[in-house]
């Protein structure tokens, strides 16, 4: 089966990356398997200076996933250019930073910190994490989207794949300004803005009170914003949101998502990466595809137009 | 680290409220004490992250158990586990206890469900010449574990509870008066460990705590589990503020957390 996919200027081996900030550097996955069995690599979320991440506790149980308020603790920019990368670079597997930021010029910076590095395949913006203060700024007013969008495009000239929050009444408006910004490409989901409360002592369960929501539970909000903003956008679309399985895999093909990332199913089982990959490659066979890139959209007739 | 499928032998209730797993476990798994697996046995649907679990006993080269209080529906599916089901485990993972050099006179301080990582530690001690005081403590007589176990070792164990059914009626780090130990290695809850953090630092004790934290992954890449470190890394500025206690820890040098 020949499960290479190309868009937005990415070419992967195969269309299954791991999520950002449920795969570290990809240092602790490379202790069990090779990291080059996948499509890429989406590593946690890198800031200009180092971030300490939220108070504990930080994760909560949920029925069918998880809550987590990290709160984006990372080493930094610095560290991740000298330490983290050239780690990275011993793998073929594609290498996708996401970025965070306070600011648009905190953004800015890292994404020009991280242009011209060996070894960096594409950036991912991440303008919607939901447990950091000002995470979700830029997704909440998509013209603050499109100029945070337009300030990152013209530091790069790598691909720009910018990560769309479920959280925001219309994720369309939110993808269609970031379009026009310039990016290349869209990924959704992140997590869900929840909450759970710990009984016995009166109050929220996480340090950061609300965290979001992951795991299984969240795919068919996944498959819905990923089926939408195929449609709607046109820019390809890396889905990813509750995938366990191959088959989990191809409903998001089918939706819509040219490639797909693997997030929460890495803590329940850290060989998920790898079986997913063999698993996806046996559900195309078995649902007569010759290729990954066949069944993209087959669901989707809509997002078929609006890519030609 | 790596998975492993391992077949209960036997399921048992050592206290009320608690589960004691047995398991076949192939000796390729070679678990060092204060070192833990995630753990988890089919599909459940409120129990979806595996839960983390120090072992307890190891009965015979190729036997492993896990002794944990069963208070959610994680535990409660776990501890519903009878002989010929299967556990899913991912491990052994973190950092266990450090032995000494020398033999000592170490002090074992396990409070409740903090007893566990202690017998692996007992015996390792043990066998290395080192003389061991376990002081066990419970809410209540019925409510002790590990005690009969961790004397059967050749430990000299003492006991307290908080209603003085069994042993010294009062706080496990009362039992400490008095005593001559050259080392104290201490799990169990919070307030238990501050009171060890601060013997230790007010005596010049060399201690280790195995802490425990709300866990997702067990290996590293969630972040979910940390400690505030009493020293940052200063290279990493503030992103060394908390440690992983699944991979910096679980266990730690007393001085190094902040509680």
């Amino acid at each position: 089966m020949d499960l290479r996919v190309a868009f937005a200027g990415l070419t992967l081996k195969n269309p299954l990356l791991t999520a950002s900030g449920t795969f570290g550097y990809g240092r602790e996955a490379a202790e069990i398997y090779d990291l080059g069995i996948l499509g890429g690599v989406m590593v946690k979320g890198v800031s200009r200076e180092p971030w300490p991440g939220n108070p504990p506790a930080r994760v909560a149980r949920a029925p069918g996933g998880m809550l987590n308020a990290i709160g984006l603790q990372n080493p930094g920019l610095k560290h991740f250019v000298e330490v983290d990368l050239p780690f990275l670079r011993r793998y073929q597997t594609a290498v996708v930073v996401n970025v965070v930021g306070h600011d648009q010029q905190g953004f800015v910076d890292v994404v020009q910190g991280v242009t011209g590095q060996e070894g960096v395949a594409a950036i991912e913006l991440n303008i919607s994490c939901p447990n950091v203060a000002d995470g979700l700024l830029f997704s909440q007013d998509p013209a603050s989207a499109r100029r945070l969008v337009q300030a990152a495009r013209a530091a790069t000239g790598l691909p720009l794949i910018v990560k769309i929050s479920p959280n925001v009444t219309d994720p369309v408006a939110l993808g269609q300004a970031c379009k026009e910004a310039g990016a290349d490409a869209l990924s959704a989901i992140n997590t869900l803005l929840g909450m759970a409360i710990d009984t016995a002592r009166r109050r929220p369960v996480l340090g950061n009170r609300t965290g979001g929501l992951s795991g299984p539970a969240v795919k068919p909000i996944g498959l819905r914003i990923v089926y939408d903003l195929a449609a709607q956008v046109g820019l390809p679309v890396i889905g990813m949101g509750g995938i366990e399985t191959g088959l989990d895999a191809l409903e998001y093909i089918m939706a819509g998502a040219r490639a797909v990332a693997v997030g929460t199913a890495v803590f329940r089982d850290p060989y998920a990466p790898p079986r997913i990959v063999r698993e996806l490659g046996e559900e195309l066979q078995s649902h007569g595809f010759e290729n990954a890139t066949q069944a993209w959209a087959a669901a989707n007739p809509a997002a078929r137009e609006a890519a030609s | 680290m790596r998975g492993w499928d391992l077949e209960v032998t036997a399921a048992n209730r050592p206290a009320p409220g608690y589960a004691e797993i047995s398991c076949k476990a192939p000796q390729a798994v070679a678990a060092l004490p204060g070192q833990f697996f995630m753990l988890r046995a089919g599909e459940h649907p409120d129990t979806y992250l595996p839960r983390a679990f120090s072992w307890y006993r190891q009965e015979a080269p190729d036997r492993l158990s896990f002794l944990f209080r069963v208070q959610g529906p994680g535990t409660r599916h776990l501890g519903g586990l009878r002989a010929g089901d299967h556990l899913y485990a991912l491990g052994p993972l973190g950092h266990g206890f450090t032995l000494p050099e020398r033999p000592v006179r170490a002090a074992l301080l396990g409070g409740g469900v903090g007893v566990p990582p202690l017998w692996g530690l007992a015996r390792n001690l043990l066998a290395g010449g080192s003389e061991v005081l376990a002081l066990i403590g419970a809410r209540s007589g019925a409510h002790l574990v590990g005690a009969e176990e961790i004397a059967a070792l050749g430990a000299e164990v003492r006991l307290a509870t908080d209603d003085g059914s069994a042993g010294r009626k009062g706080l496990l780090t009362d039992l400490l008066e008095g005593e001559q130990v050259d080392a104290l290695y201490a799990c169990g809850p919070e307030p238990m460990l501050r009171r060890v953090q601060e013997i230790s630092l007010g005596a010049g004790l060399p201690a280790e705590l195995a802490l425990e934290a709300p866990m997702a992954c067990g290996y590293g890449v969630c972040m979910g589990c940390v400690v505030e470190r009493t020293r940052p890394q200063d290279e990493l500025g503030d992103y060394g503020r908390y440690a992983r206690v699944c991979r910096e820890g679980p266990v730690f040098r007393a001085e190094e957390v902040r509680f």
